[in-house]
């Protein structure tokens, strides 16, 4: 039996997260626990949180897991153990082990695609030199999956999404557009070419921009995911308590998305992120709406936004599309803390 | 007059089907939109606000008809109406708007002002039928507050398609600018034509 993952999914993505805003919410309401050997947790709002084990090794600590954005199982598998090693690439570290997380309708599905599922995983975690020493799995539907991931950093040079300084130039190495592609194949819209392309790049692990970014001393940088670009680029700020502008003309996108939100293939997660971020930014009178709609879209195991030092980025972008990443680009910039954190523009 | 009807449909099929049809008509010309789930309404009323496409709404027995006029001036406009239904608890709503002008409820203890307006604020979401706009001007804007104990009841209202606009003067005036993170700034032009426009004006 030939298993579609993608028909398990009954919300068509609009209701599969917690809004961001109501979840920072809650979050600013738990007692966070006070130990000088924690380094980042999420009082930053960071990717993941780092624990000091000597002056030489912290560990990167993170989780992430979610129903499945394609329908093979093995893909799917793949996509999601990218997405949750990336955590550990985005703050500067090398991941060592992992534990499984898996929900999955043992009743529904037959298990070959659960063992399709986990092997997707294990050969993925294999490309990033993870070990996965264990994991968990309970009965539920629809079927989830992600991976806890720990990495190794060193104490020092720890990438953070605190660490973005003005007169930063800031660089994406993946192109936008992977919910609207997905939309877009829901729906129908989306070509074939686009939806290959999409899924590619989702299963790249982000582990060459980490590579790159440790070489040029980057020290601050995000992966963008579920908030989008302009929701991880303001938590960026927040962080970092500095501005950020970007020109959303420059950002570079999968195919034909563009197309596509015009067409009004705009996913629900790209207005639950609008509200998230529109208080603290500034959108340019005529700012292009598709673009402005592309800049909230939630990204799956999306490219590092990272912050260059003025002057390295030519050197930078170089490496970053020798190393693959052909579509990186400069989009914008870090300055000092204006009147918005975020400034859009087109 | 023509009709998208979206009901059934998810995410983001209501939105395409509607810039199909937005695409599809002249300048001038009128048509509807039904939408069944909150969701699809804010999200559709939402690209026609952000595109200054003229249009405006009713709701009722969970179905938000949408009328949008294609090419049409910028003015937006709510229902000023009350629509009486009955068996979809919150989401009946009247074209009553409350205005807060204060932090505090009532004149005498302080402390007891506070709290009052905050179990208000938390009554809202359980009413029979809903105000279509809560309005927050002068030291009102403070209950917008994201770290206030009813923060997350806003939230709620607003996820029930209430809208919440603070008064951008006086968010500046107390620099709460980077306090307020629900609901949408507006100017005292919009305040005055929606409290003129509104069918109750409730301060409590």
């Amino acid at each position: 039996m030939k298993v579609d993952l993608l028909q398990m999914v009954e919300s068509g993505g609009c209701s599969s997260k917690i809004p961001p805003q109501v979840l920072e919410e809650i979050l600013l309401t738990m007692p966070l626990p006070h130990d000088p050997n924690i380094l980042v947790d999420i009082d930053t709002h960071d990717d993941a949180g780092v624990y000091k084990v000597n002056e030489d090794l912290a560990l990167v600590f993170t989780t992430d897991f979610f129903p499945p954005v394609c329908s093979d199982p093995y893909e799917f598998g793949q996509i999601a153990a990218a997405n949750s090693i990336s955590d550990v690439y985005a703050m500067g570290g090398k991941p060592v082990i992992g534990l499984n997380i898996m929900m999955y309708p043992s009743a529904k599905l037959p298990m070959e695609a659960y063992s399709d599922i986990l092997r997707g995983g294990a050969d993925k975690a294999a490309e990033a030199g993870l070990r996965i020493i264990g994991g968990h799995t309970i009965d539920d539907f629809p079927p989830k999956y992600g991976l806890a991931v720990i990495g190794y950093v060193h104490p020092e040079r720890i990438i953070a999404n605190s660490g973005a300084r003005a007169g930063d130039v800031l660089i994406l190495t993946k192109p936008l557009g992977m919910g609207i592609i997905l939309a877009g194949q829901r729906m129908k819209m989306a070509s074939e070419a686009d939806v290959v392309e999409a899924k590619r790049l989702m299963r790249l692990l982000n582990r060459a921009g980490a590579d790159i970014m440790n070489e040029f001393g980057v020290r601050g940088a995000t992966d963008v995911t579920g908030y989008g670009l302009a929701g991880h680029a303001l938590k960026m700020a927040r962080a970092s308590n500095v501005s950020i502008e970007i020109d959303l003309g420059s950002v570079p996108l999968i195919g034909d998305t563009y197309r596509l939100a015009d067409d009004g293939c705009i996913p629900g997660a790209c207005f639950r992120n609008l509200v998230f971020v529109e208080n603290d930014s500034l959108l340019r009178i005529n700012l292009n709406y598709n673009l402005k709609m592309i800049a909230m879209d939630a990204q799956t195991s999306g490219g590092l936004l990272m912050c260059v030092k003025p002057g390295l980025e030519g050197q930078v972008i170089e490496k970053l599309h020798e190393a693959g990443l052909d579509r990186a680009a400069v989009i914008g910039k870090v300055t000092e803390k204006q009147e918005k954190y975020l400034y859009l523009y087109s | 007059m023509h009709i998208v009807d979206t009901c059934g449909l998810k995410c983001p099929a209501p939105l395409i089907a509607t810039k199909r049809a937005l695409k599809d008509k002249g300048t001038g010309e009128v048509f509807q939109v039904i939408a069944d789930s909150p969701t699809s309404f804010g999200n559709i009323s939402r690209f026609l606000k952000d595109n200054n496409i003229s249009y405006s709404w009713e709701e009722s027995e969970g179905k938000w008809i949408i009328t949008v006029t294609r090419g049409g001036s910028v003015a937006v406009t709510g229902n000023t109406e009350e629509y009486c239904t009955t068996g979809v608890p919150h989401m009946n709503r009247g074209g009553f708007v409350i205005v807060f002008t204060s932090d505090k409820m009532g004149e005498g203890d302080e402390d007891l002002g506070h709290i009052l307006v905050g179990n208000f604020i938390r009554a809202i979401k359980d009413l029979d039928i809903l105000p279509s706009k809560m309005v927050f001007y002068n030291k009102g804007v403070a209950l917008g507050r994201s770290d206030s104990d009813f923060a997350g009841d806003l939230r709620v209202l607003e996820q029930m398609a209430v809208e919440l606009l603070f008064c951008a003067t006086c968010v500046a005036h107390y620099s709460l600018q980077d306090k307020i993170n629900t609901g949408r700034m507006s100017n005292m032009f919009e305040i005055a034509q929606i409290m003129a426009s509104a069918s109750n004006v409730i301060k409590p």
